[in-house]
């Protein structure tokens, strides 16, 4: 089976119904596609197959010949970010980090494909993706700065709009 | 048949860390001969940013820039101990760790760049990874070489050692209750208000907005405490409305085991979210701060149940609210057999059913 996967052509020993996330993690040894439920509910294994975002957990390797595989290893490299992946930087998008592959995959495609900035779309787009950290407030705001068009400062991290700050003057407990 | 809205306010007050149970945490740093800092720190950073914050204490209260602190907790054998990260104890409690830890680098940096300088160290101060007289800035030597000089002139380590313990508290009069020494750590307070819409035909309800208020001490990283409450926010309407382990029909074998039958929220249910950060420094704190993790997801679920009453008029006692219950309490309440709110509940641990949970019991009050 053959296979390009971020740009290289790779040649698959595995077996045909073997998944494309086993063949990614095992054979391949790219550890970026995360086994979560491993049966397409939580889109921690999410990855771009000629495209398209695909749960590589449920994609067999026989339905795969001479397909283009993307990864979040394909997507920039850390000198060379990808704007998704320098979004998820500046706005604080992830924190623990394991939903955060297949989403940052899920979030390429989406704004790649002319997704808008608005809050209910990228919703639309992203519900099947599972976070338990963040909420997923700063994922969206993430994706729709993408979306509009802004650049980011890797070096520093943005405060959400949602937030309000108040000092107690003086006060201790 | 009709979609009712209703707003629900909760309150919460948390005590940060463990406290009575006794909660160590340890630390100790060193100083390569180049002036980079190394700290070694039992506490595991599972994404809510404690290697971020612990290395900014150390940076800060040191005088050397955030950049130029390592902090590795890379095996259990090289860090000192850590009780672990929960209980919102992680800035608190291994925070003050790391603070004593690096006061005493400090004073050690001190004692060395006075011998180099030949100044007495109270007249010398330590900022921005510098040493210099106070008041005569020109007059200074980089705590690089400091470390330098430390290493190859003087022979000696630059290190710094911490540990934070909150003692139990043992009761001196049993009629008040009254402790020898404060019970807790340090206390949160928090509010969440919740606006929902519950429709009393299918038993939905939908979560249109959390707006809440934290008293968070001090936000020594705005943007993680942010990321704390957001979080906290989903995960607290997740356990208000979705989350169970105990959807089980008609045995204990049928429970829920994997994520498409433990439903957690998704984008999809993401209400609009406020937050209100009080800053209100704690004494015991380290620069004041409070615990915020575990803190920011209870106040939520009874907050919702409380929009759900008001929406309809109607008590769900039981987590969490899914579309049967409520239809089944707007059943009892047409049929006039409401149940009275419940004052409070017995949690007990079921070990004939419980993987490795706690269960509500279903009998309370025996």
């Amino acid at each position: 089976m053959e296979l390009t996967v971020n740009s290289v052509s790779c040649s698959v020993q595995s077996p045909p119904l073997t998944s494309l996330l086993t063949v990614l993690r095992e054979e391949l040894d790219i550890t970026s596609p995360k086994a979560g439920c491993e049966s397409g509910g939580c889109g921690a294994c999410t990855v771009l197959v000629d495209g398209q975002p695909r749960r590589s957990c449920l994609t067999a390797l026989c339905t795969l010949d001479g397909s283009e595989v993307v990864t979040v290893e394909g997507l920039g490299t850390p000198e060379d970010l990808s704007r998704v992946q320098q979004a998820f930087i500046h706005h604080y998008a992830a924190q623990c980090g394991f939903c955060t592959d297949g989403l940052i995959v899920a979030a390429t495609a989406y704004v790649g494909g002319g997704g808008s900035a608005d809050t209910g779309d990228i919703g639309e787009a992203l519900a099947g993706h599972y976070c338990r950290c963040t909420g997923y407030v700063k994922i969206l705001e993430a994706v729709a700065a993408v979306a509009r068009g802004d650049t980011f400062d890797t070096a520093s991290t943005a405060s959400s709009a949602n937030n309000t700050y108040v000092t107690i003057a003086g006060a201790e407990s | 048949m009709a979609v009712h809205r209703g707003k629900g306010l909760a309150t919460v007050e948390y005590p940060t860390g463990m406290n009575q149970n006794g909660d160590p945490s340890q630390a100790w740093i060193k100083v390569k001969p180049d002036g980079r800092v190394d700290v070694f720190s039992g506490t595991a950073d599972i994404g809510n940013g404690s290697k971020t914050v612990q290395s900014q204490i150390v940076a800060e209260t040191i005088g050397v820039p955030y950049d130029w602190v390592t902090y590795d907790n890379s095996n259990t054998d090289s860090s000192p101990m850590c009780t672990g990260t929960f209980a919102s104890r992680a800035t608190f409690v291994a925070g003050n760790a790391v603070l004593k830890a690096a006061r005493q680098v400090r004073e050690r940096i001190l004692a060395v760049a006075s011998r180099e300088l030949e100044i007495d160290p109270a007249d010398l101060e330590v900022a921005d990874g510098s040493v210099s007289v106070k008041g005569t800035p020109a007059k200074s030597m980089g705590v690089d070489e400091v470390a330098g000089a430390a290493t190859f002139v003087h022979g000696e380590l630059l290190t710094g050692d911490g540990a934070h313990l909150n003692p139990g508290a043992a009761i001196i009069d049993p009629t008040t209750g009254e402790v020898d020494k404060p019970p807790h750590a340090a206390i949160s307070y928090a509010a969440c208000t919740a606006e929902v819409e519950v429709d009393d035909e299918t038993g939905d309800v939908r979560v249109l907005s959390l707006t809440q208020a934290y008293d968070i001490g001090r936000a020594m990283n705005p943007t993680l405490v942010e990321g704390q409450i957001d979080g906290g926010a989903v995960m607290g309407l997740g356990f208000g409305l979705l989350e169970d382990c105990y959807p089980y029909y008609p045995t204990a074998e049928h429970r829920g085991d994997g994520m498409n039958t433990y439903h957690v929220p998704t984008m999809a249910e993401l209400p609009e979210i406020k937050n209100v950060l009080m800053e209100n420094p704690s004494s015991g704190g380290p620069y004041g701060a409070k615990g915020i993790g575990e803190m920011s997801n209870n106040a939520q679920p009874a907050a919702i149940a409380n929009a759900i009453h008001d929406a309809v008029g109607v008590w769900v006692t039981e987590f969490p609210i899914t579309p049967e219950r409520v239809l089944a309490a707007l059943d009892a309440k047409s049929e006039g057999r409401s149940e009275p709110r419940r004052e409070g509940r017995v949690v007990a641990f079921d070990e004939e059913l419980s993987i490795n949970s706690f269960t509500s019991a279903k009998t309370w009050g025996a």
